[in-house]
């Protein structure tokens, strides 16, 4: 079977949403990556990639609940598809295979 | 929330943001901020907030803002078309109302549109038209201004080689009717003199010769296409065949030209050239003596007012200061025909006025009919209602709904729009015969734009304001069924009804002043009696003197002919005037000039003109050549007193008064009566005028032809009536009198429409209150004054804003006039009692029909 070729960002984004595990939505999502990564994540990048990973299939979403802090508006949860987990799988299977065919000499020179 | 983010970038983003996103990102942004408001305070979470919304304006998030972005478009779109068409299936009648009233107004729009655009391309047809200019002089007549296109004949000459800016310059005589002759055949047609360069200036189409030498000849003559079809039976092989002009001299046919387009404001058949005119006339060669006509071509740049500041002086310079009351400039020839009136030296309008005016009722009238359709759209409202609530709970929103309500209005208008087409080309033939010109419904790009324009013009303005007053119906309260009502929204209704009356009352006053005048100057006494009186040209062979006396006295000895004289002055018109007269205690710098009459002794007779005193000149009497007969209004202007008898100086010569004339109207009544004198002539005349036997016309032109072909063999005898050609001065108002009142007309009718169908509407709403009102005893007529009163109301007030309005618009008008009616109190009445009868009727016939209905059919029917 054949898997989309993702991007850097979105393969985080993926990522994240997995490491939250149940509790991914657009505030927690920025927080993680912005404390392991140390780096700015915007919430218009955020959702954009969100978006379009739902639209690929990688991800679902579904509504949860609201919050005063929220302005009453609801959370929207992602959990990453069966699809999305292959995807991920196959993308960190080719990193692999280029990883091992990498001569040591190329990692010691540096 | 303690705190709101700022307003401005939640709008911005709700408007931009897709609608199925906008919760949860919402809902993030503000968690975020509320989040950053803690830690570092409003100030930065403020700017972080934008700064986010900024980021989220971005491909992904943006709505499509493609109104009808849904995939069964075509779905909703058919199903809008079929709304519409079995609304207006089941409202006949105001489907009915609404289309005919946009179709007489769009049919009026576009008969303007056609005039105007005809009216607005006369001349514009030359391709140096930016350069072309017409020389013109003002001439100063000591008690005002008048502003003459006449010229001398070396004005040309000499601005082509003393100015730089000039590039060239030409001259051309007036058009006159000439008698052409070859072989046997004879003809009459139009000619001009024009000066070498004339091709170079105007544009003609050459179909043969060379233009650059057809002009170098001074035995050439160039005609038009049509002519040498007329006179020749063809366009070929015509070059060099000798035409007589006038019976006397010989020209050589050296080119053919298209005949002139009818946007040309000189029409001509032929050409000759200016050259031999100055060569056969002394008196065109001096700076003295101003009849042809010059034009010039400026350099391209030229600046025209530094131009006009210095050829100022250009007539007293060469005339070493005698013609000191000249003086020149040059107008564009492409503005002259819409700008051609002047006053004390300065453009005072023209034709432009009937442009500006007719586009005007074009206007009111597409806005009578706009306000019909809003006013029934609105009223009807009501019944679309349930429609609206139900379409918007299922999640229409109101754009769609505008825009099927736009929809409506546009295919409506384009029905409307055909309909008007074929109206147009239908009625086009008559249209034509009263604006007197060839208009046609080519297809062409113009009109194509312009129709698509019209079209989008109308729909818009009648459709826009039903499509937001239906869409913004709330569901809720719709559904629910409590009544709506709005005062705003009457008040709109009643106030766009009184303003589509006050515009039909502005027209009919208009048309009633419009024809009183018209008509008042063309009953009014003239002075002298133009009835039955024929005018001739005197051409050919009876310019010999003595043959034209013998035809004169043999005329006048005719059965069926009453007198004969003959007279330098057609009677229509300034013909030509003179300041070369001198009386005791003359203002040497008055340049007022006396009309210049010479006649043959029988002239004023011949014209019934009355004497106040005095005595004619005595027949056959060469003895009276030093005698001068005044009109009053010369008298009173040099201020003589017990004038018969006294000497006044004529060119030079001392002359005796003899008589004085009342006075009488030769000119158009827009002028004054100008002083007048009347000289005798011992030479031929250039026009004769045949008194006939009144009901005896047809046999007094046989004997006067007949007499004619035998003393002037070869040339046809060219005639008309004067009182058709005094009828000719008032063309222009005739004819804006005559469509002024058709289309006042349309206006009214398209208002009446209206209010029928608001007042039909109101009374089926009511019909209810009708029947109730008639089981408790109301008569009739009680009903119909109840019913028909919010209308009446609104027609009154448009009345009594209307009147006054019109009254100021019509007084200016007649200030035109230097002869006028006085405004009469019923000519306002009138209009204000038609305008109220009209709508009365309209409304009223509708209560009365529907308050004579049985009560029990009003009640039953739930």
């Amino acid at each position: 079977m054949k898997y989309p070729k993702i991007g850097e960002f979105e393969e985080i984004v993926l990522l994240t949403v997995g490491i939250l595990h149940g509790n991914a939505y657009g505030i927690t999502i920025k927080d993680e990556i912005e404390s392991r990564l140390e780096r700015k994540v915007s919430v218009g990048a955020l959702q954009t990639t969100l978006r379009r990973l739902e639209k690929k299939g990688l991800l679902t979403s579904h509504h949860g609940e609201t919050e005063a802090s929220r302005g009453g508006r609801p959370k929207l949860f992602f959990t990453i598809t069966a699809y999305g987990r292959n995807t991920l799988a196959d993308t960190k299977e080719s990193r692999e295979k280029l990883w091992s065919a990498l001569p040591r000499i190329v990692l010691n020179l540096k | 929330m303690k705190s709101m983010p700022p307003r401005l970038a939640i709008a911005f983003l709700r408007w931009f943001c897709k609608l199925d996103y906008l919760p949860d990102i919402e809902g993030d942004l503000f968690q975020l901020y509320t989040r950053r408001m803690e830690e570092s305070g409003k100030k930065k979470a403020d700017l972080l907030f934008c700064k986010d919304v900024l980021l989220l304006f971005r491909p992904g998030i943006i709505r499509s803002f493609v109104l009808l972005k849904t995939p069964n478009r075509m779905e909703i779109f058919k199903h809008n078309l079929l709304i519409s068409f079995r609304n207006h299936l089941k409202n006949k009648s105001f489907f009915l109302i609404n289309l005919l009233g946009l179709t007489s107004g769009l049919a009026c729009v576009l008969f303007i549109y056609l005039w105007v655009n005809d009216e607005i391309s006369i001349d514009q047809y030359h391709t140096n038209k930016d350069r072309l200019y017409q020389y013109m002089e003002n001439v100063d007549q000591g008690n005002g201004m008048i502003t003459r296109i006449t010229s001398a004949g070396p004005t040309a000459k000499a601005l082509e080689e003393e100015y730089p800016e000039v590039e060239k310059a030409v001259t051309t005589t007036w058009v006159t009717n000439y008698n052409l002759s070859w072989e046997d055949n004879n003809t009459k047609a139009d000619g001009i003199y024009v000066s070498k360069n004339y091709f170079d200036l105007f544009s003609l189409d050459i179909i043969e010769g060379d233009k650059y030498k057809l002009l170098e000849d001074k035995n050439n003559i160039i005609i038009s296409d049509e002519l040498a079809l007329r006179f020749f039976g063809d366009t070929q092989n015509i070059t060099g065949k000798m035409i007589e002009v006038d019976r006397n001299t010989l020209f050589q046919v050296a080119g053919i030209f298209k005949k002139l387009p009818a946007t040309s404001s000189v029409q001509y058949d032929f050409m000759l050239t200016f050259e031999h005119f100055w060569d056969n006339n002394e008196w065109v060669q001096n700076w003295y003596n101003t009849a042809p006509r010059t034009y010039l071509l400026m350099k391209e740049g030229a600046d025209i007012d530094a131009f006009n500041k210095k050829i100022y002086d250009l007539v007293r310079d060469k005339t070493e200061g005698n013609a000191k009351h000249r003086s020149p400039f040059i107008a564009k020839f492409s503005d002259r025909y819409l700008n051609g009136k002047y006053e004390n030296g300065k453009v005072a309008g023209g034709r432009i006025e009937y442009v500006k005016m007719f586009s005007t009722i074009a206007l009111f009238i597409l806005v009578i009919a706009c306000i019909n359709f809003m006013n029934l759209s609105t009223a009807r409202a009501s019944r679309r209602l349930k429609e609206v609530g139900v379409k918007k709970t299922i999640g229409v929103n109101k754009g769609i709904l505008v825009f099927q309500y736009l929809v409506d209005s546009f295919m409506l208008v384009i029905i409307a729009m055909v309909m008007a087409y074929l109206l147009v080309w239908l009625i086009l033939p008559s249209f034509n015969l009263i604006v007197d010109k060839n208009l046609s419904l080519n297809p062409d790009y113009q009109l194509i734009t312009g129709t698509i324009l019209i079209i989008c013009i109308t729909a818009l303005l009648s459709g826009i304001y039903p499509a937001f007053y239906l869409s913004k119906f709330k569901p809720i309260q719709v559904l629910k069924g409590g009544n709506h009502k709005s005062t705003g929204e009457s008040w709109a209704r009643k106030g766009l009804v009184t303003f589509q009356f006050t515009l039909s009352v502005v027209l009919i006053a208009s048309v009633i002043v419009v024809y009183e005048q018209i008509s008042y100057t063309q009953t009014k006494n003239l002075g002298y009696n133009n009835d039955n009186v024929l005018i001739m040209n005197v051409e050919g062979a009876l310019r010999d003197s003595s043959r034209f006396q013998t035809f004169l006295s043999e005329l006048s000895t005719k059965p069926n002919l009453k007198n004969a004289a003959g007279s330098n002055h057609n009677m229509t018109g300034h013909n030509g005037g003179t300041y070369g007269i001198q009386w005791p205690g003359k203002d040497p710098n008055d340049r007022t000039e006396f009309e210049n009459m010479q006649v043959t002794p029988n002239f004023i007779k011949t014209m019934d003109i009355e004497f106040k005193e005095g005595r004619n000149f005595m027949p056959d009497s060469q003895s009276e050549s030093d005698k001068i007969i005044f009109n009053e209004a010369a008298i009173a202007f040099m201020g003589l007193e017990n004038p018969l008898g006294k000497k006044v100086e004529l060119w030079g010569n001392q002359v005796e008064i003899i008589g004085i004339v009342k006075d009488f109207h030769f000119d158009s009544f827009h002028e004054a009566v100008k002083p007048i004198f009347f000289i005798l002539r011992n030479n031929h005349t250039r026009n004769i005028m045949v008194k006939l036997e009144a009901g005896k016309l047809q046999e007094g032109i046989q004997t006067i032809s007949e007499l004619h072909e035998t003393f002037n063999p070869g040339v046809n005898l060219t005639y008309k009536f004067l009182d058709d050609e005094y009828q000719k001065m008032y063309e222009a108002e005739n004819r804006v009198s005559i469509l002024a009142g058709y289309f006042a007309a349309i206006a009214i009718i398209i208002s009446c429409l209206g209010l029928f169908g608001l007042a039909a509407f109101t009374l089926e709403r009511k019909g209810k209150e009708i029947g109730i009102r008639k089981i408790f005893g109301s008569s009739s007529m009680d009903l119909t004054v109840k019913l028909t009163n919010d209308l009446t109301k609104s027609v009154l007030i448009s009345i009594i804003i209307g009147l006054p309005l019109s009254y100021f618009m019509l007084n200016n008008w007649l200030e035109n006039f230097a002869y006028k009616i006085d405004m009469e109190w019923w000519f306002f009445f009138a209009a204000g009692f038609l305008t109220f009868l009209i709508a009365i009727l309209t409304v009223g016939f509708q209560a009365l029909k529907a308050s004579l209905f049985d009560p029990i059919l009003l009640l039953k029917d739930e």
